[in-house]
């Protein structure tokens, strides 16, 4: 009887230290999961931190380890998250535009960063790009399909004539860019991607006077995100980082909430240069010192570029603050600081050529 | 009946050495556990305080790094590429007053528990105050310092003059 009573109370002492250690190790392996999908954040942020600073470089990341994970980005509310999904990890940040597809599942990220300038430079734009999409490119656009072509060099594009010609691969996904708004609109989604998950295709459109749609498929035909049409707000010329931002954002929804993080920082920006009271058309910041230095020389070309003549800084950079401001508030008048930023830049140059000095 | 007694006697004796003896061993047990929890916990502590410190590291140089490639101070030539490690002093006398004015609202997520000055060491010594945020009551702090040209274009007759200077970085945990 005693023996038998030790055997029982051995059997429960021993599955309760058994039970023990098995507790034990499986709070480790979620503490160990916890710390590494926020060491992943971290070393992530870092990196996206670095890269968004060094301009015009282009950044190829071996992600291979983290191919068992699902990166995600949103932005709402003008807050960026990244993290990992269903993990706790997560950072959030209101400041830097970051451009991505709202999941990432790949073995090699591309982080490629370019300068937004309205006239002056705002910041820099980071665009986050997998490896398994691939950009197909079409369109009449031909100045741009070059442009685009040569500058993604490491990326999965390729140029093709039109939808028929699109040759998909298994396991990745597509992204087609319309430059000239010609091929998706009135179309169907090509035969060769209807076996693809809805989320896997979509589109970027531009269309004239620089607007972009975004469109997503939907079974065999195309739904467009946007209800309205989203204007790019860029000065022509190469490199357009809001042109480039449109083609590696998810959807129109990430892609406004982060250039209303540019918005805002070109809003500070015109204070820096203008001071506070450009605002009511008076000279502050940088261009106050200008306009200062130059008061006394009346008959200066200087003094007439900054305040004098028709066109003048003070009054581009009053209309630049009072059309940055209204731009955040309503797309429609995002024309008027394309205009504005233009009119800027032309003083500016005006101003290097017959004063030896810049505004920006 | 005597010999009972003895037994019994013996029998006692025995059972409390093996009381004490097992008593001990738990003593032991207990003085080698509590060991281990304490070495565990400082061990814990370390472990947390250089974790703490390699992030504040981080912090400093992401910081420094943010602060030099900063568009409200670079020194831009237009559409060009804007010259390296080199900060606008007529920025600067901008930034200073447009930056405390939006400290909390906006450039708090940037830098933080820091403060940020712009020390110039030729020609003159002019210093900047960009950002000075200190943690209250704050434990440790990392600075970090960087050499930088300052370009005034109003000081030169043809050209900008240039002046160097440093920045300076700290930051607070």
């Amino acid at each position: 009887m005693e023996v038998t009573f030790n055997w029982v109370y051995i059997l429960i002492a021993g599955a309760v230290i058994l039970l023990f250690f098995v507790g034990l190790v499986a709070r480790q392996k979620t503490v160990s999961e916890e710390r590494l999908s926020g060491e992943v954040v971290e070393i992530m942020s870092s990196i996206l931190a670095g890269a968004g600073v060094s301009e015009k470089t282009k950044n190829f990341i071996d992600a291979s380890g983290l191919a068992d994970y699902t990166l995600y980005f949103q932005c709402l509310d003008g807050v960026s998250e990244f993290g990992i999904k269903d993990r706790p990890a997560r950072t959030q940040n209101s400041i830097d535009p970051i451009f991505a597809p709202h999941e990432v599942r790949s073995s090699r990220i591309v982080t490629w960063s370019l300068p937004y300038a309205m006239p002056f430079k705002v910041m820099d734009f980071l665009f986050i790009i997998p490896s398994n999409v691939k950009y197909y490119v079409m369109g009449n656009d031909a100045d741009f399909v070059n442009e685009f072509l040569n500058s993604t060099e490491g990326i999965e594009r390729i140029y093709v004539q039109g939808l028929p010609q699109i040759e998909p691969e298994e396991n990745l996904q597509v992204r087609i860019i319309d430059t000239s708004g010609t091929v998706i609109p009135g179309s169907n989604v090509p035969v060769q991607l209807q076996s693809f998950e809805d989320e896997e295709v979509s589109a970027v459109v531009f269309t004239g006077a620089n607007q972009v749609d975004f469109y997503q498929k939907q079974g065999s035909s195309w739904k467009k995100n946007n209800l309205n049409p989203l204007r790019v707000i860029s000065l022509p010329g190469e490199r357009d980082a809001a042109k480039y931002a449109a083609i590696f954002a998810a959807d129109d929804q990430l892609y406004w909430c982060n250039m209303n993080k540019a918005l805002i920082r070109m809003e500070i920006l015109t204070k820096v240069y203008g001071g506070e009271e450009v605002a009511y058309g008076e000279a502050g910041g940088k261009l106050g010192e200008l306009i200062n230095y130059y008061k006394d020389d009346i008959s200066s070309d200087c003094r007439g570029h900054l305040e004098q003549y028709n066109e003048n800084a003070l009054d581009a950079l009053t209309k630049l603050s009072h059309a940055t401001s209204a731009c955040r508030l309503q797309q429609g008048s995002c024309a008027d600081l394309i205009d504005a930023a233009d009119m800027l830049k032309k003083i500016n140059d005006k101003l290097r050529v017959s004063c030896s000095v810049s505004l920006y | 009946m005597r010999i009972n007694d003895m037994k019994n006697k013996k029998m006692t004796r025995k059972g409390q050495l093996q009381m004490t003896e097992t008593i001990a061993i738990l003593f032991i047990f207990f003085i080698l556990l509590l060991f281990g929890v304490i070495f565990y916990f400082r061990y814990q502590k370390i472990a947390f305080q250089e974790k703490q410190e390699e992030l504040l590291a981080a912090r400093a140089m992401e910081s420094t790094l943010k602060a030099l490639f900063m568009p409200e101070l670079i020194c831009s030539r237009g559409e060009a590429e804007p010259e390296d490690n080199c900060l606008d002093v007529l920025k600067l006398n901008a930034t200073q007053e447009t930056i405390q004015q939006y400290l909390d609202e906006y450039y708090f997520e940037i830098f933080s528990y820091a403060t940020i000055t712009v020390q110039e060491t030729y020609p003159e010594n002019k210093m900047w105050v960009l950002y000075d945020k200190p943690k209250p009551e704050f434990t440790r702090k990392e600075p970090t310092f960087f050499v930088v040209t300052l370009r005034d274009e109003l000081a030169g007759t043809e050209q900008p003059e240039y002046g160097f200077g440093y920045v300076s970085v700290t930051v607070y945990s």
